[in-house]
C-alpha cells in the first residue's frame, strides 16, 4: 500500500497538470453570457462595450455540448464566458449563434474583471427614457371640424407606413371625434398627419396653412397611452363650409351649383336663351387631381 | 502694393478655409456609403445590416472598415463591429467597434491599441477622443432580427440619415421571390412631401423608386385604372424643408398623357403658395408632336392673419393649346368645336376664414365665420357641367357663412354635440343660394370604452333662388308620374329648386381588443325631392360594415362593405374594400 502511494500521487499530479481547469476549485469560476463584438489583441469585447482579458490557454467550445466547435469568435455570436476571478481572465468561451438572454447586470466578481478603463467623465448629453419595446395599447383620438360629413372616412398617415394617406382608418365615435386603437412597441417614434384618404384632403391649421411639421408621437413605457389630435380644417375645404367655391362648384345661370356635380338632386332644365348648344365630344381630360 | 496684399489675401483665404473646415467638423455625417459582401434591409424594423468586408464612407471622407454593420434608420444610429479600422483626416485607429449617433453628434469607439478603453468623438472631429467619457449603455448592441426576412438584399447602400436609402444592385422581395433591380430607394423621411403626387386615382399603384438623394426621389409606377388599363407612370420629386416640386407623366405608356407639375413653397411662417399645372396631350409617342393638347392651371395663395386666414385660388383652362381648329364659321358650334372655347375660362376666389370663437363667453357655444368673393369667366367653355348650358361670359359673387356648434356636452352618461351651419351666396345675376345644415349627435361609451355608439339627426337644406325666373330655372321637367325600369314615381314636378334632406345615422364601434374592431353604421334618409333610382338621389337606407383585425404583428386587414337595401337594383356594394395597414 505504501509503495502504491507515490504512484497514486504521481497520477494525481499528472492529471492535475494535464487538466488545468480541474486544478482550481470549480466553485471559484464564474460564467456569464453576452453577445460578442470582437476578440482582438488578447481581449474579448462584448456588446456592453466591456472588454475582458483572455487567458493564454483560452478554451473555445460549443455552448450546448461543451465539445470543441468549428465556430470562431466573431461579431454577433453569443457566448458564455467562464471567468477566473483570481486572474481576472476569461479562460473559456462557449459559442453559439443562438440568441442568449442578455444579463442585465454582472456579478461583482465579473464587474471587477472588466479590463476597460472606468468612466471618468460624465456625458450630460446622454439622456433618454429606458424602453423595452413591449407592446403598448395606443389610442388615437382625432377631433374633426364640425362640418365634416357624418359618414366621412378619416385616416392617419405615418412615416412608418410610407406616408400612405389611407394607412390607419379611424372610426367615428361621436359628433366630433374619430378613434383608432393600435398596439405599438414602446420606444416607437411616429410622425403623422390626418387625412381624408388622399393628399388633396389633408389637415391644415386653423389659419388654413399647412402645418409646418407633422405631429410627432412617442410610445412611452406604459401600459396604455392616448394621443389626441385636433383637425381645424381640410385642405380641400379650408373655409369649412358645406361647399367650397371651386371649379365645378361655381353657380352659373341656369346651371345652379347646388344640384350640379352631385347626382343627389335633379338638375335644372331651363332652356337657355338661344337654345341648347350642340353636345360636345365628351368631357376633356384636364381636370384637377382628385 | 498688390504684392504686399497677396500674403494678406492668402492668409485670409487660409483662415476662411480652416474656419470652414472647423465648422464642417462640428456637424454629424450627412451620408453613409456602405458596401459589403451583402447588405440587407428589414422593412418592418427599418434596419439596414451589412456583413463581410464592410466599408462605410462618411460624408467627410472618413472610411470605417469592419466585419459587420447595422443601422437603425428610425433611431438614427449605426454600429460597425469586428476588426474595425477608422481612417480619415486626423484619425487612423483600430478598434473592436464604432457606434455613430448623429442625433447626439457623438461617435463612440472601442480602440484595441493598448489597454481597452472608451473613446468619444464629437461630430466628425477626430482630433480629440475624450477617453473615459460616459457612453450609452446600449451603444454597441445589435438589433434582434431573429426570424426576420430581409425585404431587400443589395451589394451597397447610400444612407442619408432621416431621409432615405439608395440600394444598389438590389433584389426586392416581391410575392415570394427576390426581383432584381439596379437601384431601389426606400424613403423613411418624416417629410411627407416626398409622397405628394399628382396622379389620378387608380385601382392599384406599385411604386418602384429607383433613384434618390437627400432632396430628390425618382420613381416609376405600375398602375391600373378602369379607363387606361395597366400602364407605367413616372414622377420626379424635389423636396426641401419648406418646399417641394413634383413633376409627373401619367400615363407614360398610353397615347393620352397628362404632364403634371405640383409646386409648394412656404415663403414665411404665415404665407404659402402652391401651384398645379397640368397638360393633357394625345400623341402616338412621348416625344412626338401631340395631335391635341389642353391645359389646366391652379394657383393658390394662403396667408395667416390675426385669428383668421386668407386664401386666394385661381383656376385657368386652355382647351386648344395647339390653336383653334379650322372651322368655316367660328361662331357656329359643331360636334368638334364650341365658340365658347375660344377664350380660356377661368375662375378666382378670395376666401376669409375665422378662428374658433366663443359666443358671449359661453364655453360651450362656439362659432366660426367665413366669407368669400369670387368670379368666373367663360366657365362654360370648360364643359363638364351637368346640363352643359351657356351663360354670360363673366359672373361675380360673394358669400357669407358661419358655423355655430358645441363641443361634447355631458348629459348623464351621454355626450351631446350640436352644430348649425349656414351659408348664403349672392351672384351678379338676380340669383342666390342658401345652404343650411343642422346636426345633433348623442353618443355614449359602454363597457369601459369597448363599445362606442352614436345617433345623429341631421337636416340639410339646399335652396336655389332665382326670383321671378324661378319657374324658368326649375320647370316641371319630368312627366308625372315618371316610370323607370325600377318603378313608377310621382311628385317629381313639385321640385322648384328648394331641396331638403333629413335623416338618422347611427354608428356602433365594437373594440373588444386592440386587435379587432367592428364598425356598423346605418342611415335612413328622408329627402325631397324623392330619390329616383337611375336618375338622381341617394338610397334611403344605407348600411356600412367595417371590420379591422390583426393577422400578424405588422399587418392589419380592413374589410368593408355597404348595403343599399334594394334601391333600384342596388343591394350590397359591388365589391369589398380591403386594405392592409400596420
Amino acid at each position: 500500500m505504501m509503495r502504491r502511494m507515490p504512484l497514486v500521487l504521481a497520477a494525481v499530479a499528472a492529471l492535475t497538470l494535464a487538466l488545468p481547469s480541474l486544478a482550481r476549485p470549480q466553485g471559484t469560476l464564474i460564467s456569464f453570457t453576452g453577445q460578442l463584438l470582437d476578440v482582438r489583441n488578447g481581449y474579448v469585447y462584448f456588446t456592453t462595450g466591456d472588454a475582458f482579458k483572455l487567458a493564454a490557454s483560452l478554451k473555445i467550445a460549443d455552448y450546448d455540448t461543451g465539445a470543441s466547435t468549428m465556430l470562431q469568435p466573431r461579431p454577433k455570436l453569443f457566448a458564455r464566458a467562464v471567468l477566473d476571478p483570481a486572474t481576472k481572465e476569461v479562460v473559456e468561451l462557449d459559442l453559439t449563434s443562438r440568441r442568449l438572454k442578455a444579463e442585465t447586470a454582472y456579478a461583482p466578481a465579473v464587474q471587477q474583471a472588466i479590463a476597460t478603463k472606468p468612466v471618468s467623465d460624465r456625458a450630460p448629453e446622454i439622456v433618454g427614457v429606458p424602453v423595452t419595446g413591449k407592446e403598448v395599447a395606443v389610442e388615437f383620438i382625432v377631433t374633426v371640424p364640425p362640418t365634416t360629413p357624418i359618414g366621412a372616412d378619416v385616416y392617419i398617415s405615418t412615416d412608418a407606413g410610407g406616408w400612405n394617406p389611407m394607412e390607419i382608418k379611424l372610426d367615428r365615435i361621436d359628433g366630433s371625434r374619430y378613434r383608432a386603437m393600435r398596439r405599438l412597441a414602446s420606444g416607437t417614434k411616429l410622425a403623422l398627419r390626418v387625412t381624408r384618404g388622399s393628399w388633396t384632403s389633408v389637415e391644415v391649421g386653423e389659419d388654413g396653412l399647412e402645418p409646418k411639421y407633422p405631429h410627432y408621437f412617442f410610445v412611452r413605457e406604459v401600459d396604455a397611452q392616448s394621443y389626441p389630435i385636433t383637425v381645424y380644417a381640410w385642405s380641400d375645404n379650408r373655409s369649412g363650409g358645406p361647399q367650397a367655391a371651386q371649379p365645378g362648384a361655381v353657380p352659373t345661370p341656369f346651371n345652379p351649383n347646388p344640384f350640379g356635380g352631385n347626382p343627389l338632386y335633379p338638375p335644372s332644365r331651363a332652356t337657355p336663351p338661344g337654345g341648347f348648344p350642340t353636345p360636345r365630344p365628351g368631357a376633356p381630360p384636364n381636370r384637377p387631381p382628385g | 502694393m498688390l504684392h504686399m496684399r497677396i500674403p494678406v489675401l492668402l492668409l485670409l483665404a487660409c483662415g476662411f478655409f480652416f474656419g470652414a473646415s472647423a465648422r464642417a467638423d462640428a456637424i454629424p455625417t450627412t451620408s453613409l456609403d456602405v458596401t459589403a459582401n451583402g447588405v440587407d434591409f428589414f422593412y418592418n424594423r427599418y434596419i439596414v445590416t451589412a456583413d463581410g468586408n464592410v466599408k462605410v464612407r462618411l460624408s467627410d471622407g472618413t472610411v470605417i472598415r469592419g466585419e459587420t454593420f447595422t443601422m437603425d434608420l428610425k433611431l438614427n444610429r449605426f454600429l460597425v463591429a469586428g476588426d474595425v479600422h477608422v481612417d480619415g483626416r486626423g484619425i487612423h485607429q483600430a478598434g473592436a467597434a464604432l457606434a455613430g449617433y448623429p442625433d447626439l453628434d457623438r461617435t463612440f469607439f472601442l480602440p484595441t491599441a493598448g489597454s481597452p478603453e472608451r473613446y468619444t468623438y464629437f461630430g466628425l472631429n477626430w482630433s480629440d477622443p475624450h477617453p473615459g467619457r460616459e457612453q450609452p449603455g446600449d451603444a454597441f448592441y445589435f438589433p434582434d432580427l431573429t426570424g426576420e426576412r430581409p425585404y431587400i438584399k443589395a451589394s451597397g447602400a447610400r444612407i442619408v440619415p432621416k431621409t432615405d436609402v439608395l440600394f444598389t444592385w438590389a433584389r426586392v422581395y416581391t410575392a415570394g421571390v427576390y426581383l432584381p433591380t439596379p437601384k431601389y430607394v426606400v424613403v423613411f423621411s418624416a417629410n411627407s412631401h416626398f409622397f405628394e403626387n399628382a396622379f389620378q386615382g387608380a385601382r392599384f399603384d406599385v411604386s418602384v423608386p429607383f433613384n434618390g438623394s437627400a432632396n430628390s426621389l425618382s420613381a416609376l409606377h405600375l398602375r391600373n385604372d378602369a379607363f387606361n388599363g395597366t400602364y407605367l407612370a413616372f414622377d420626379q420629386h424635389f423636396v426641401w424643408d419648406n418646399a417641394y416640386i413634383v413633376a409627373a407623366v401619367d400615363p407614360l405608356t398610353q397615347e393620352q398623357r397628362q404632364f403634371n407639375l405640383l409646386g409648394y413653397d412656404r415663403w414665411t411662417p404665415k404665407f404659402e403658395s402652391r401651384v398645379f399645372l397640368q397638360e393633357s396631350a394625345g400623341s402616338p409617342g412621348i416625344f412626338n408632336e401631340p395631335l391635341n393638347a389642353a391645359a389646366y392651371a391652379q394657383v393658390q395663395l394662403n396667408a395667416g392673419l390675426h385669428r383668421s386666414g386668407l386664401s386666394y385660388t385661381e383656376d385657368n383652362y386652355w382647351q386648344y393649346l395647339l390653336g383653334i381648329p379650322n372651322v368655316q364659321d367660328d361662331q357656329i358650334a359643331t360636334n368638334f368645336y364650341s365658340p365658347a372655347w375660344r377664350e380660356h375660362p377661368m375662375d378666382a376666389s378670395l376666401t376669409w376664414t375665422g378662428f374658433e370663437n366663443r359666443l358671449a363667453h359661453i364655453p360651450i357655444l362656439l362659432f366660426k365665420l367665413r366669407s368669400s368673393l369670387g368670379m368666373a369667366h367663360d366657365i362654360y367653355g370648360y364643359g363638364g357641367f351637368p346640363n352643359e348650358q351657356p351663360g354670360p361670359p363673366s359672373l361675380y359673387y360673394h358669400m357669407l357663412g358661419g358655423t355655430l356648434y358645441t363641443p361634447a356636452i355631458k348629459v348623464g352618461r351621454f355626450a351631446l354635440n350640436l352644430s348649425y351651419d349656414r351659408q348664403k351666396t349672392w351672384f351678379s345675376l338676380p340669383h342666390e343660394t342658401d345652404l343650411g345644415d343642422s346636426r345633433a349627435t348623442l353618443s355614449r361609451g359602454f363597457d369601459r370604452e369597448k363599445i362606442h355608439s352614436f345617433l345623429t339627426y341631421e337636416v340639410r337644406t339646399t335652396d336655389d333662388y332665382w326670383g321671378a325666373a324661378q319657374p324658368l330655372a326649375y320647370p316641371a321637367y319630368y312627366p308625372n308620374p315618371y316610370t323607370t325600369p325600377f318603378g313608377t314615381y310621382t311628385g317629381l314636378d313639385a321640385f322648384r329648386g328648394l331641396a331638403t334632406s333629413h335623416g338618422w345615422t347611427t354608428g356602433n364601434v365594437f373594440t373588444p381588443t386592440q386587435y379587432f374592431s367592428l364598425n356598423l353604421q346605418v342611415s335612413r334618409f328622408y329627402d325631397f325631392p324623392v330619390p329616383v333610382p337611375g336618375l338622381y338621389g341617394q338610397p334611403p337606407w344605407q348600411m356600412t360594415a367595417d371590420v379591422q383585425f390583426r393577422i400578424s404583428r405588422f399587418v392589419r386587414v380592413d374589410v368593408s362593405r355597404s348595403q343599399y337595401f334594394n334601391f333600384g337594383n342596388e343591394r350590397w356594394s359591388p365589391q369589398f374594400g380591403i386594405q392592409f395597414s400596420p
